[in-house]
């Protein structure tokens, strides 16, 4: 069991990598700032459930996505007949692939919502954050199959959002 | 010998056994389409790994994982966090990304509270206070004459974000486009600001504004409906 301020240590300590994660889930700069404090507020609200020694970023990772999981699904019941209006939001939009060498945030975020959230997260943590995929099945507490076909999808599909 | 996507990519990102991965090796070293996948989704991956490393370098804040008093100072720290009101050095750096207009010293200039209407959000100008009101909130179609900011037209851009321009703010009008959930502005142009009349053409008054409505809109402008259906759906 973890006391508070070994748990803020920890926090501080994973604080970026916590909010890129939180980043590449959201659909925007606001909802990730969002849900990194509520991620925070949970994991020193449960420090007991942490045990020193175990890692501290699959733990955090795991409450990151379930907050976020909860947020996705209660937006979904609000605003489902929006759907369609937010899927076109890349179209027409053409990505030159090759040409653009860099991509900025916005994009890579955009790109990112048009993945299914189950392709999202494994892509998050795998490609963006750097996770083995044993580490992400652990994480999402999914088989490393599962993972892997997620992840094949999901990459494939980026490809041809951003090009080259 | 065939790979399946799987094995390709598990090879890709270093998950297989020595041997698996020297024929996977060998296999894409010999086949040019194979190749090329290989470099194209090393390349797509630096790249997206490249955009969303930016946010590691934001220091870690002072207070972590605090539940907020109560709801009062929950939205002040949130407003703190949306809107640093701009400082001269910062300023003078961001304005070669702006198109700008006179009078810009009296809406953003140093000294000003977070009552300004436009304000820094790392290197965005973003509106903030009563001009995002405006924006989130005012439909060109039902606004009443008055003080405050003033609505013209919606649009969306060529990059398929929504736009709007606006008048009244501090005697300039301006243009605002969606982008990470905030309003960036796109252009600030002093004087010029209509009183009464038909204020949906006024913001093309100014040509500056309306030179940049023009480079910017792809298709028409909104109508009353379409503006109403984009208010609804959170300006996305």
């Amino acid at each position: 069991m973890a006391s508070r301020s070994e748990l803020e240590a920890q926090l501080r300590e994973h604080w970026p990598r916590l909010r890129r994660f939180a980043y590449s889930l959201s659909r925007d700069a606001a909802d990730a700032d969002d849900l990194v404090q509520d991620v925070a507020m949970r994991a020193m609200a449960s420090c007991d459930q942490w045990q020193v020694g175990s890692r501290f970023d699959s733990w955090i990772f795991r409450i990151t996505r379930n907050l976020w999981i909860d947020t996705v699904r209660s937006r979904g019941r609000r605003d489902k007949h929006h759907a369609p209006a937010e899927a076109g939001e890349l179209v027409g939009q053409d990505p030159t692939p090759g040409i653009e060498a860099s991509l900025d945030l916005s994009t890579a975020m955009k790109a990112m919502q048009k993945l299914p959230d189950e392709q999202r997260e494994v892509i998050a943590l795998i490609l963006i954050d750097g996770l083995g995929y044993r580490e992400a099945s652990e994480v999402l507490d999914l088989p490393i199959g599962t993972i892997s076909s997620r992840l094949a999808r999901g990459r494939t599909a980026l490809l041809e959002l951003l090009g080259e | 010998m065939t790979i399946d996507e799987e094995t390709f990519f598990a090879w890709l990102d270093g998950e297989l056994e020595a041997s698996a991965a020297r024929q996977v090796a060998d296999a894409v070293a010999a086949d040019p389409v194979l190749a090329r996948r290989a470099h194209e989704h090393r390349a797509m991956q630096d790249k997206l790994r490249l955009a969303f490393n930016g946010l590691l370098d934001a220091p870690v804040p002072d207070r972590i994982g605090e539940a907020p008093v109560d709801f009062a100072a929950a939205k002040a720290k949130r407003d703190e966090r949306r809107e640093v009101p701009v400082r001269l050095p910062q300023w003078a750096a961001m304005a070669a990304t702006l198109v700008l207009g006179l009078g810009i010293g009296a809406i953003v200039g140093p000294g000003r509270g977070s009552d300004s209407p436009v304000a820094a959000v790392q290197g965005q100008m973003v509106a903030a206070a009563g001009l995002e009101r405006a924006l989130d909130t005012q439909l060109a179609s039902a606004q009443q004459g008055g003080a405050g900011p003033r609505i013209g037209l919606t649009f969306r851009n060529g990059e398929g974000a929504l736009c709007r321009s606006f008048s009244g703010v501090a005697g300039s009008s301006g243009l605002a486009c969606r982008a990470g959930g905030q309003w960036q502005v796109k252009g600030l142009f002093g004087g010029q600001a209509g009183q009464g009349g038909d204020y949906r053409m006024a913001a093309g008054e100014d040509p500056r504004l309306a030179a940049l409505i023009e480079e910017s809109i792809a298709g028409e402008p909104f109508d009353a409906a379409a503006e109403r259906a984009a208010q609804e759906n959170g300006w996305r």
